[in-house]
């Protein structure tokens, strides 16, 4: 069996580790357009700040590692097009044909031009590269200022990251509140106090419309007009796919589009992992989740496969844990929702958990400050999905109690889901 | 590799502690650091169905044979031991980010003052050196046991184990 795998993120590492467990003879090649080991954008953040080394940004080890543990064909080329007919791959070294293909192509950080923002003061925030430039840029002690535009998960902790070296940081975001895709107004409102209260400004419902330049400082012009001194813009906006690899037989949405064994709509090629559209459990539409594990699943799924191995991957809820600033923000489900709320604790202080529920499921959670229910509540979030009926076996429920949610309000959570009290 | 597992048989638990204790003594567990220990003893009384029903419980790390955790560790901190198939950690590159709470069903990451996961490690370099898990030596009724999941001649009746009245929830965790 020929493989190739196209794209060499965590999706295609896990891709290469079923495949080679599954076919130790078969050949695997590999194409990336790196010369780096797989590496998660997750932790660029944390390499900038200083929090980890360079190698631990590389979870898997180095590329040579890899290839002793798994042997592969490393080609450290561009792949131009992968033909669905041909069930090929092109480079500008030519073409070659495969039994099966992998797309793991990821996707990119994306941020529409700025007029007038000159190139050596935008940062974004996704790869290596883009951590080590702004690594080096805050080691060069010349930034007193600086604008992050994106009130996201990207840009909390790039905001973060600016702030613990001392610089007068602004977060801006064209939504109304932080967090848009994942948090609930109210719960956005606390997040925004705190982040307030360590001095960090925060500015919504606008964006830079402009860049100018007075007496050698940089000005951004907000598009409510107001004007704001920065010596770097950082761009936390959003992700596209990868998708310009594939021709136009491959079904396509925002992401390439997978069914449960993570192939496409042409036999034989597969997809996984960022660049990719895979079943969202909630709604039974096909997403794009952008998640380290969901990738992790996603790519081992298609591995097994193309090896001949029957292996379903059912498909995920959007979720997000993001710790920063002293504090635990967890959102489950799709936030837009609207249903009943039903609520524990008290929003900014100490423990708070916010459940929508909506036919006899939780559509959507937000949890403050209390990391360790979050797995229990994802777990019965997404068995009720799933169809299950039963209540919170006994262990979760210690473990939630012992975390501090009360008895009564498990009650009332499982009365209202199962409809008895 | 050896597939091994801590389970507890539920019908025989009494929530004595003497685990928990076992437990934070190999590990040099000091209360005042606030710390939560890697195992716990809970005893609970609920009503179902009308009725009371009591029960006591010690919860660790259940080494789950495909660990959510570990796929879901951005810094593939998390692994299995390749000797005893325990589910073991490195935290030289914890990032603190608690993505492996938010993968475990169980609810069993914790963290440190460090910022950094810590959790049950199975004991597995008392096991590599063929002693039992300290919870496991200690548990005076036999609740806790160590279980090789390869041996067909399963101790712990299926309806008893928390391990395997836990499998079909464990499904469900993506």
């Amino acid at each position: 069996m020929k493989y190739a795998i196209v794209g060499f993120g965590t999706a295609g590492y896990h891709a290469l580790k079923a495949i080679r467990t599954q076919d130790p003879k078969g050949e695997i090649d590999v194409y990336t357009n790196t010369s780096m080991p797989p590496y998660n954008p997750m932790l660029t953040t944390y390499y900038a700040v200083g929090k980890l080394e360079y190698e631990g940004m590389f979870p898997f080890g180095s590329l040579e590692s890899i290839q002793k543990e798994f042997p592969f064909e490393l080609h450290q080329e561009e792949a131009i097009k992968v033909h669905s007919e041909e069930h090929s791959v092109e480079t500008a070294n030519g073409q070659k044909e495969y039994d099966r293909i992998l797309i793991a192509t990821g996707a990119r950080a994306f941020a529409p031009p700025v007029k007038g923002l000159k190139p050596e003061n935008a940062y974004l925030m996704r790869t290596v590269e883009d951590a080590q430039r702004l690594k080096e840029r805050l080691q060069q002690g010349d930034v007193k200022n600086a604008i992050v535009v994106g009130a996201s998960m990207v840009g909390i902790k790039v905001v973060e990251v600016l702030q613990k070296q001392g610089i007068n940081t602004w977060l801006l975001d064209l939504a109304p509140y932080i967090f848009p895709l994942a948090a609930y107004p109210q719960v956005a409102q606390v997040i925004q106090e705190r982040v307030e209260q360590q001095g960090v400004h925060l500015k919504f419902s606008v964006t830079i419309d402009h860049m100018e330049e007075e007496d050698g400082q940089q000005i951004a012009v907000l598009t409510d007009g107001s004007r704001i001194p920065t010596d770097i813009v950082g761009l936390c906006i959003g992700t596209r796919t990868n998708t310009q690899v594939v021709d136009e037989k491959i079904a396509l949405g925002k992401g390439i589009i997978v069914d449960q064994h993570m192939q496409t709509n042409v036999p034989g090629i597969y997809a996984a992992g960022d660049c990719c559209e895979g079943n969202n459990l909630e709604n039974g539409q096909t997403q794009l989740i952008g998640l380290w594990a969901n990738a992790n699943r996603q790519g081992t799924t298609a591995g097994n496969n193309m090896a001949g191995q029957e292996m379903v991957y059912e498909g995920n809820i959007l979720h997000n844990i993001t710790r920063f600033m002293e504090m635990d923000f967890i959102g489950f489900g799709d936030n837009r929702i609207e249903g009943e709320v039903l609520e524990y604790g008290t929003l900014g202080k100490g423990m708070y958990i916010r459940l929508v529920l909506k036919d006899h499921r939780i559509a959507g959670a937000n949890i403050l400050d209390n990391c360790s229910i979050s797995g229990i509540v994802k777990n019965y979030m997404l068995r009720l999905f799933g169809g299950d009926t039963g209540k919170l076996p006994v262990y979760q429920r210690a473990a939630l109690e012992s975390a501090g949610l009360s008895s009564a309000f498990l009650d009332e959570l499982e009365g209202k889901i199962h409809g008895c009290h | 590799m050896k597939r091994y597992v801590i389970d507890l048989d539920m019908s025989k638990c009494v929530s004595c502690g003497a685990c928990t204790v076992a437990c934070m003594d190999q590990n040099d567990f000091v209360v005042q650091d606030g710390r939560r220990p890697r195992r716990n003893i809970f005893d609970m009384e609920q009503l179902e169905d009308g009725k009371v029903c009591f029960h006591h419980l010690s919860l660790g790390c259940m080494h789950c044979t495909d660990a959510p955790c570990i796929v879901g560790c951005p810094s593939a901190c998390l692994s299995k031991d390749p000797e005893t198939g325990m589910t073991i950690y490195d935290t030289t590159n914890c990032i603190g980010c608690h993505s492996c709470a938010m993968a475990c069903p169980y609810g069993v990451p914790a963290f440190g003052a460090d910022g950094k996961m810590t959790k049950c490690d199975g004991c597995y370099l008392r096991i590599q050196h063929g002693m039992l898990p300290a919870c496991v030596k200690a548990c005076p009724f036999g609740a806790l046991q160590l279980v090789d999941l390869d041996d067909p001649q399963q101790a712990i009746p299926a309806q008893h184990s928390l391990r395997q009245s836990s499998l079909e929830l464990l499904k469900a965790q993506v």
